[in-house]
């Protein structure tokens, strides 16, 4: 009987113990996909803000992450080129110490909504501010 | 580096060949550079163990290509999904009915008839065809969500505004289907009509060329044995759909009779299949009527269920809420 009740209160035990663990798990877990979602739509106006300038796509993280924003290179590099492919960049090769390099720089199309996603980003910011006091 | 070369082909062997050359010479690059500033601020040569983190750092190659992939790729997408999955489960009940037909149907022969008992070999034969049947529909089902996901994705948005008083008015569900209705008891009149009087043109018809049109009836004389039963749940059936029709809504009451006479029909249903052979091709027609059977099984399941669940549903429109208090039932 004993036995039988010191393994129902272990299995009892290791039960809230799992539970607590996945429980913290799914809460990180569900943080940084909050996170990520509301850093995904920043991303394509940091990149615009940077590039007036040509860059190529290991430069401009350096550039961003130097200015506060680290975005891995999975995320940058795929990201540059779906913008080149809406018409917000363009691209060129070069090729520099014997390595081609893609740099990229605003169209003028990127130009113009970069100032329009600004304006929308600074009223944001003011909205936000206000609601989270 | 030889392990940079092999992470850029697996990216490469993951993307669409237009864009494969192009995406690797620059993924090298960047990877490239990546290694050596690494190694700069180690302060040794770029070796492998640099390149390895650097390379769990970009992420597995399916995932790199996933991300460079021009746009979601899938073959039913987010809008039509649903309705995919509803038509795809309407299809496995289909099937699964078939092979529970089957597997009665030749329960029953193999009890009536030992001798005449379904073998292995023609068992397993009826259920590779339903099982290829279901695979072929189920390729065409996909096939024509397919095709229509890539036209819809074609359309171009018009941008138009959209008009609330295009909303479809909510529908009322124990409001009566007049139409339903007026079919139902023109149906049940039909079929009394033509079993009663004309039993001959239940058949199967055809036109062959030199014969002109042919007829097989279905139904034998013994059938005539269940015309007494088959006539007084015609004149319920009847009876039951004036009422309804009547009353123009739903209650309890008439749901529940609603209910009762699919349980009437069913045990119908029950008496015929398990009763004498009174029709022509009798295996056949009863098979039929084993599915008409399992449909109608599920029907009056599925009405019970709802019965049980909540009480008849009542729509409060807004004029009924302008007082403080929600109206009596």
């Amino acid at each position: 009987m004993a036995f039988q009740t010191s393994c129902l209160l272990t299995y009892c035990v290791a039960h809230c113990i799992v539970r607590g663990m996945v429980s913290s798990e799914a809460q990180t877990a569900l943080r940084e996909n909050l996170s990520l979602e509301f850093r995904r739509g920043a991303l394509v106006l940091a990149v615009l803000s940077q590039l007036h300038e040509e860059q190529y796509g290991y430069s401009l993280k350096k550039l961003l992450a130097g200015r506060g924003l680290e975005i891995d290179e999975g995320t940058l590099y795929p990201l540059l080129r779906r913008l080149e492919a809406q018409g917000l960049l363009r691209s060129r090769w070069r090729v520099e110490d014997g390595r081609p390099r893609r740099y990229y720089r605003a169209s003028p199309l990127g130009e113009q909504l970069h100032r329009e996603l600004g304006a929308d980003w600074r009223a944001l910011a003011r909205a936000m501010e206000q609601l989270l006091g | 580096m030889e392990l940079i070369d092999r992470y850029v082909h697996e990216v490469g062997e993951h993307l669409p060949r237009r864009l494969r050359a192009d995406v690797q010479t620059e993924l090298r690059s960047l990877l490239l550079d990546a290694v050596e500033e690494q190694a700069r601020e180690a302060g040794h040569p770029a070796d492998g163990e640099l390149a390895k983190k650097v390379l769990r750092e970009f992420g597995t190659p399916q995932e790199v290509a996933a991300r460079y992939a021009p746009s979601p790729q899938h073959l039913i997408g987010p809008r039509l999904f649903p309705a995919y999955r509803t038509a795809v489960g309407i299809m496995a009940l289909v099937v699964a009915a078939l092979l529970l037909a089957f597997s009665v149907v030749g329960i029953l022969k193999t009890i009536r008839n030992p001798e005449e008992a379904v073998t292995l070999g023609s068992a397993f034969g009826v259920l590779g065809k339903i099982l290829y049947t279901a695979l072929f529909n189920f390729g065409l089902l996909t096939l024509v969500f397919a095709v229509v996901e890539q036209v819809q994705q074609h359309r171009e948005i018009t941008g138009k505004a959209w008009d609330p008083a295009a909303l479809p008015p909510v529908e009322d569900p124990d409001r009566v289907s007049l139409p339903g209705r007026v079919f139902g008891l023109y149906a049940i009149l039909a079929f009394a009509i033509l079993f009663n009087f004309y039993p001959e043109w239940v058949a199967i018809f055809g036109i062959t060329p030199g014969l002109g049109v042919w007829h097989w009836p279905l139904l034998r004389p013994e059938f005539k044995m269940y015309l007494p039963l088959l006539n007084l749940w015609w004149a319920l059936a009847f009876a039951f759909n004036l009422i309804v029709l009547r009353q123009g809504r739903w209650r309890q009451e008439t749901r529940w009779a609603e209910f009762a006479l699919g349980l009437v029909a069913i045990g119908i249903l029950v008496m015929v299949i398990l009763g004498p052979p009174v029709f022509r091709f009798d295996q056949i027609v009863k098979l039929v009527l084993i599915v008409a059977l399992i449909g109608k099984g599920m029907e009056s399941a599925g009405r019970l269920y709802r019965l049980l669940r909540r009480p008849a549903h009542t729509i409060w429109t807004s004029a009924e809420t302008e007082s403080p208090d929600p109206p009596q039932n």
